[in-house]
């Protein structure tokens, strides 16, 4: 997915040798009404049309979160347009874009030879639902895990429970008897056979 | 040296060998790197949000060279952080 590979690329080849494809991504901000962002859009393309452009694809992104701030907006939309273009009619656009109000970011890129246009706005959503079973599934383990650990500890605890009593138990059965110890004790140190 | 004293262990083990490493784009015979495909982008980009080197990705030149232009292209339409 993405990746745009040698052998699968279908042609995309302009009609006229003079014209060349050019790929335009548009970012406006997002809080924006109905109205004003239909009459964006609809500007950005009046620009590109009065250009001689001929449209080839659209993609609209719709709502993105940005990964900065732009203009105090965290979040925003971006519209990703296909269009056939004259090339000396480029830095016009360019310009004309540059000055329409309400906009965010815009750049013009020229795709590589027979470029496949891929509808991002799609591939996201399921890139999307992807990443959420991913992380599901990765929670999921680490519950069990954390689980498993909890179910370790309390075996070990109760491991460690049984095998204290006993020592416990059998400690005071050692010094139980003090008069022994000086009993014999007395018996060595009277004894003959004791050579200091 | 004092560091390799410190841990004699360190001297056992060894580095990978680069040999062994691929360019991921190369495998999947990739022409053109998109900006604005994040997925693709991402494992390149590293929690500050700079380019992972080819020296620890083991990307061609080539490739790392479309990555790049990808990735500031991504940047500039705040698809991408330039800092985190």
């Amino acid at each position: 997915m993405g990746f745009t590979h040698k052998a699968v690329m279908p042609t995309m080849t302009p009609s006229t040798e003079d014209a060349r494809i050019y790929e335009v991504a548009v970012l406006y901000p997002y809080p924006l009404n109905q109205k004003d962002e239909s009459k964006l859009l609809k500007d950005v393309e009046g620009i590109l049309a009065d250009a001689g452009g001929m449209q080839v694809a659209k993609d609209l992104w719709g709502r993105r979160g940005l990964a900065y701030k732009v203009k105090g907006f965290s979040e925003g939309s971006f519209a990703i347009y296909h269009y056939e273009l004259d090339p000396l009619k480029l830095s016009e656009v360019d310009e004309a874009l540059r000055i329409l109000p309400g906009m965010l970011r815009h750049m013009i890129v020229k795709p590589p030879k027979n470029y496949a246009v891929v509808k991002y706005s799609e591939t996201y959503v399921e890139w999307q639902k992807e990443r959420e079973s991913v992380e599901d599934l990765r929670t999921k383990e680490r519950e069990e895990k954390i689980q498993k650990q909890v179910a370790d500890k309390a075996k070990r605890q109760a491991k460690r429970a049984t095998t204290d009593k006993k020592p416990v138990e059998a400690a005071p059965s050692a010094p139980a008897a003090p008069g022994a110890i000086e009993a014999e004790l007395d018996k060595i140190i009277g004894s003959d056979s004791l050579d200091l | 040296m004092a560091h390799s004293n410190a841990h004699p262990a360190a001297k056992t083990a060894r580095r990978q060998d680069p040999r062994s490493k691929t360019c991921a784009f190369c495998d999947k015979q990739v022409a053109y790197v998109d900006y604005k495909d994040y997925p693709t982008l991402k494992p390149f980009i590293d929690y500050f949000g700079n380019i992972r080197s080819k020296y620890y990705t083991g990307n061609c030149l080539k490739h790392q060279k479309m990555l790049r232009t990808a990735v500031e292209r991504a940047r500039f339409m705040a698809m991408l952080a330039y800092r985190k």
